[in-house]
C-alpha cells in the first residue's frame, strides 16, 4: 500500500528527515515511535502533502502511484488521512458542511455519486455515536472552541466518515486523557479491516495498548533506526529513548 | 466648491413638497438644502470624503426620483426573497403598496409611510425626526452632516416604525427600498424613523436594492431606542453595480438598552455607509457589525462612530471588507468616549481580506478618549487566507480552489451568524454566495 524509500527532507535549509524506508501492507497496523525532534509529524506532513517541506531525495509510493506528485486533495481522494496533532480552528464553515463537501469531492473522485443531505445524515448517524460527539458540534464551526479531546475525537470520526485506505494518526493521543483516548481507540479499531491500514505516530506507548500495531519502528534523528514487533514498544516504555540512542553512539 | 445638481430639483420639486406632510416639515427642508448647498457636492479635499471620489453626482445629469411599477415577482428576485416579515416597500423612493404586506398589528405598534405617520403619530414624528442623526452637539472636528442635511431637503415619503412600550413585536419588519433607474439617472432620499419605547423588542431589516441603471441614493435611518429597548437591525445593501449609494445609520440609545446591527454591503459602483450611535443612557449595549464585499471598480466605505456620553457601556464592533480585483475599501471607526463616560469598555476590530494584489483596504481607527478609567481596544489585521486552514480543507479533500471559496465565504459568513433571525441569516448567506460565486 504505502511504500517509503530512502526519503530525505528538509525545512528552511534544515535536515529532517535523513533516508527514511518504510513499507506498509494492507490491513497492517504500524507505529512510529520516536522523541521529541526525531521527525516523527515531518514524515506525517509530508505523506499528507504539506508544502513546507522539501524532498531532496527518495520516493514515496501509494498504492502504486507517485503520492509526491499529487496535490494534498487528490491523496485525500485517493484514501489517505492524516488525522492532525493540531486540527484546525475554521470559523465560519459549519462541521457538517465542510465534512459533507469533503465526503462528496472524495466520492466524485471514486466515481460515486454525491450525498443528498438525507443521505448524508444516514451515512455519519452511526459514526456520530460510536465518538461520542455531541450533536450539537456537527452544527458549529469546525473545531472552533472545541476542547482537546473534542478536537481528537472529531479528527476520528471525519475518517470514519471518509474512510481511507491508509489511516495516519499524528500524535493523536497527545493531551487526551484516558476516557477520550479510549473513545479515539475505539474509532480507529473498529476501522480496522484487511484492506485498511494504519500508521500511528506517537511519542507514547500509552495509546499502543489500546490500538495494538503489528509493527514498531524507532525513528530518531531522521532515520528509522530498531523496528520490530509491539515488544518494542514496551522496551521503550520501560527504558526510554535513551538506551536506543546510546547503543547508536557505540555503534558510531 | 463644485456646483450641485440638486437646486434645479429642489425649486422642480418645492411645490409638491411643500403642500405634503406638516409645516414645522417644509421648515426643516429648507434648512436643510441650505445647509447642503453651502457646502456642495463633497470632493475629496472634504476630509470625510478623502478617500472617495464622487464625479458621478456632478456628471450625471440626474433627475428627481419618479415613480416606477415593479410586480411581486421582480421586487423578490431583487431583494432577499420572499421573507415572512411585516413588509414596507419604496420604489424610488415612493410607499408602493402592492408590493407590501397589509399586516393585524399588535395593539399600539405602527409600520406606516410617512403619509399615514403624518397623522398617526404627529408629535412623536416631530420630536425625533431630524434629532438623531446629527453631529451638532457632539465631539470630532471633522463632522459633516451635509448629505443627511441633502436627505432632509427632499424628504418627502419613508418608513416609520413605533413600537410601545413593553410590547414585542415578534414577526422581523421589512423595510425594502429598491430602485429602477431605467429611463435616466435619478436621485433618492429615502428616509426612516425607528421609534421603540421602553423594554420594547424588535427586529428590524431594511434593505436597498436595485432594478437597473445609474442612480444616486441617499437613504437616512433614525433610531430612537428608550429605556431597555431592544432592536436587532439588519441592513443589506446590493444596489446596481452602477449606483451611487451614500447612507447614513443614526441611532440614539437610553440607558440600558440594547443596539445589534448587522451590515452587509455587496453592491453599488460607490457604497458608503455611516453608522452613528449615540449611547446616552448608561449600561447601553451596542453591537455593531459589518460584512462588505467589493469587486471589479467597487469602492465600498464603511464609517462607524460610537459617542459613549455617559458612564457604564459597553460596545463591540466587527467589521469584515473582502476585496477583489481592483476595488477599494475604507474602514474608519471612530470611538469618543466623552469626560464623563467612565468605566465604558469599547472593543474595535478591523479585518481585511484581499483576494487581489491589485484591491486596496485603507483602515483607519480613530479613538478619542476624554474619560480616564476606560478600557477601549482597537485591533486591524489586513491579509490573505489563512495556509493552515486551506491545507486542513484540502487535506480533507476539497480542491484548492473550492477550499479557497469556502473560506472566504467563512469569512464574511461569521459576521452574519449574529442574525437572530433564520431566515434573513440565511437569505443573506445565500446572497453572500452568489456574490463571490
Amino acid at each position: 500500500m504505502l511504500t517509503i524509500t530512502n526519503l530525505h527532507a528538509k525545512i528552511d535549509e534544515k535536515s529532517i528527515l535523513k533516508g527514511v524506508n518504510l513499507q506498509i501492507n494492507p490491513g497492517e497496523v504500524h507505529a512510529i515511535m520516536g522523541p521529541n525532534g526525531s521527525g516523527k509529524s515531518t514524515l506525517a506532513s509530508i505523506l499528507a502533502g504539506k508544502a513546507d517541506y522539501e524532498v531532496t531525495e527518495g520516493s514515496v509510493e501509494f498504492e502504486g502511484q507517485d503520492l509526491l506528485e499529487l496535490d494534498p486533495e487528490e491523496r485525500a481522494a485517493e484514501g489517505l488521512f492524516l488525522a492532525f496533532q493540531y486540527p484546525v480552528e475554521i470559523p465560519g464553515v459549519t462541521n457538517t458542511y465542510f465534512l459533507r463537501t469533503a465526503l462528496n469531492n472524495v466520492r466524485k473522485h471514486r466515481g460515486l455519486p454525491e450525498l443528498t443531505m438525507s443521505e448524508f445524515t444516514k451515512h455519519i448517524k452511526s459514526k456520530v455515536e460510536m465518538m461520542e460527539l455531541p450533536s450539537s458540534l456537527l452544527s458549529r464551526s469546525v473545531n472552533e472552541g472545541f476542547s482537546g479531546g473534542e478536537k481528537k475525537r472529531n479528527e476520528i470520526f471525519q475518517m470514519a466518515v471518509l474512510e481511507p485506505k491508509l489511516c495516519v494518526l499524528d500524535e493523536t493521543d497527545s493531551g487526551l486523557d484516558i476516557d477520550a483516548l479510549k473513545v479515539v481507540s475505539h474509532g480507529v479499531n473498529s476501522l480496522r479491516s484487511p484492506e485498511r491500514s494504519v500508521l500511528v505516530i506517537t511519542h507514547y506507548q500509552r495509546l499502543l495498548d489500546y490500538i495494538r500495531p503489528d509493527f514498531v519502528h524507532v525513528l530518531i534523528g531522521g532515520k528509522i533506526v530498531k523496528s520490530g514487533g509491539p515488544e518494542l514498544a514496551l522496551e521503550l516504555e520501560a527504558d526510554g529513548y535513551s538506551r536506543i540512542e546510546g547503543e547508536l553512539a557505540v555503534a558510531a | 466648491m463644485e456646483s450641485s445638481p440638486f437646486a434645479s430639483h429642489f425649486a422642480d420639486l418645492k411645490p409638491l413638497l411643500e403642500v405634503t406632510g406638516p409645516a414645522w416639515l417644509q421648515s426643516a427642508r429648507e434648512r436643510g438644502f441650505h445647509e447642503f448647498e453651502t457646502v456642495g457636492v463633497p470632493t475629496t479635499r472634504d476630509e470625510e470624503f478623502k478617500y472617495l471620489p464622487l464625479h458621478q453626482l456632478t456628471e450625471w445629469k440626474m433627475a428627481p426620483a419618479h415613480g416606477a411599477t415593479l410586480d411581486r415577482q421582480q421586487v423578490a428576485k431583487l431583494t432577499l426573497g420572499e421573507i415572512d416579515a411585516i413588509t414596507l416597500t419604496f420604489i424610488n423612493g415612493q410607499f408602493a403598496p402592492e408590493v407590501s404586506t397589509d399586516d393585524l398589528l399588535p395593539d399600539g405598534v405602527f409600520v406606516l409611510p410617512f403619509e399615514d405617520a403624518f397623522l398617526a403619530m404627529p408629535e412623536t414624528f416631530e420630536k425625533w425626526l431630524g434629532k438623531v442623526a446629527t453631529t451638532s452637539q457632539k465631539l470630532g472636528t471633522t463632522n459633516d452632516d451635509r448629505f443627511i442635511a441633502l436627505n432632509t431637503a427632499f424628504l418627502q415619503d419613508g418608513a416609520f416604525v413605533y413600537v410601545p412600550k413593553n410590547t414585542k413585536v415578534v414577526r422581523p419588519i421589512h423595510l425594502q427600498f429598491v430602485s429602477d433607474a431605467s429611463v435616466s439617472p435619478i436621485a433618492i432620499h429615502p428616509r426612516v424613523l425607528v421609534v421603540l419605547e421602553e423594554h420594547a423588542e424588535a427586529v428590524i431589516l431594511e434593505s436597498h436594492v436595485g432594478q437597473t441603471g445609474q442612480y444616486f441614493t441617499n437613504p437616512v435611518t433614525e433610531v430612537v431606542l428608550g429605556a431597555g429597548a431592544q432592536l436587532e437591525h439588519v441592513r443589506y445593501q446590493d444596489e446596481t453595480d452602477v449606483a451611487v449609494h451614500i447612507g447614513n445609520l443614526a441611532v440614539h440609545q437610553s440607558e440600558n438598552s440594547v443596539f445589534n446591527s448587522v451590515v452587509a454591503q455587496f453592491g453599488s459602483a460607490v457604497a458608503r455607509l455611516d453608522a452613528t450611535v449615540w449611547v446616552g443612557g448608561s449600561n447601553a449595549e451596542t453591537w455593531l457589525n459589518g460584512a462588505s464585499v467589493g469587486r471589479g471598480e467597487q469602492r465600498i466605505d464603511n464609517h462607524t462612530r460610537i459617542d459613549h456620553a455617559v458612564p457604564h457601556c459597553q460596545s463591540f464592533e466587527v467589521y469584515k471588507t473582502i476585496l477583489d480585483d481592483h476595488a477599494h475599501g475604507v474602514f474608519n471607526g471612530k470611538i469618543f468616549v466623552y469626560q464623563d463616560a467612565q468605566k465604558t469598555d469599547a472593543k474595535q476590530t478591523n479585518q481585511g481580506l484581499l483576494l487581489s494584489p491589485t484591491a486596496e483596504l485603507d483602515t483607519k481607527p480613530q479613538l478619542e478618549i476624554f474619560a480616564d478609567d476606560v478600557k477601549c481596544t482597537h485591533g486591524a489585521t489586513v491579509g490573505q487566507l489563512r495556509e493552515d486552514a486551506l491545507f486542513y480543507l484540502r487535506a480533507r479533500g476539497i480542491p484548492k480552489k473550492e477550499a479557497e471559496a469556502l473560506l472566504v465565504y467563512a469569512f464574511a459568513a461569521e459576521v452574519f451568524e449574529k442574525i437572530s433571525e433564520p431566515s434573513i441569516q440565511a437569505a443573506i448567506e445565500a446572497r453572500l454566495f452568489t456574490k463571490l460565486a
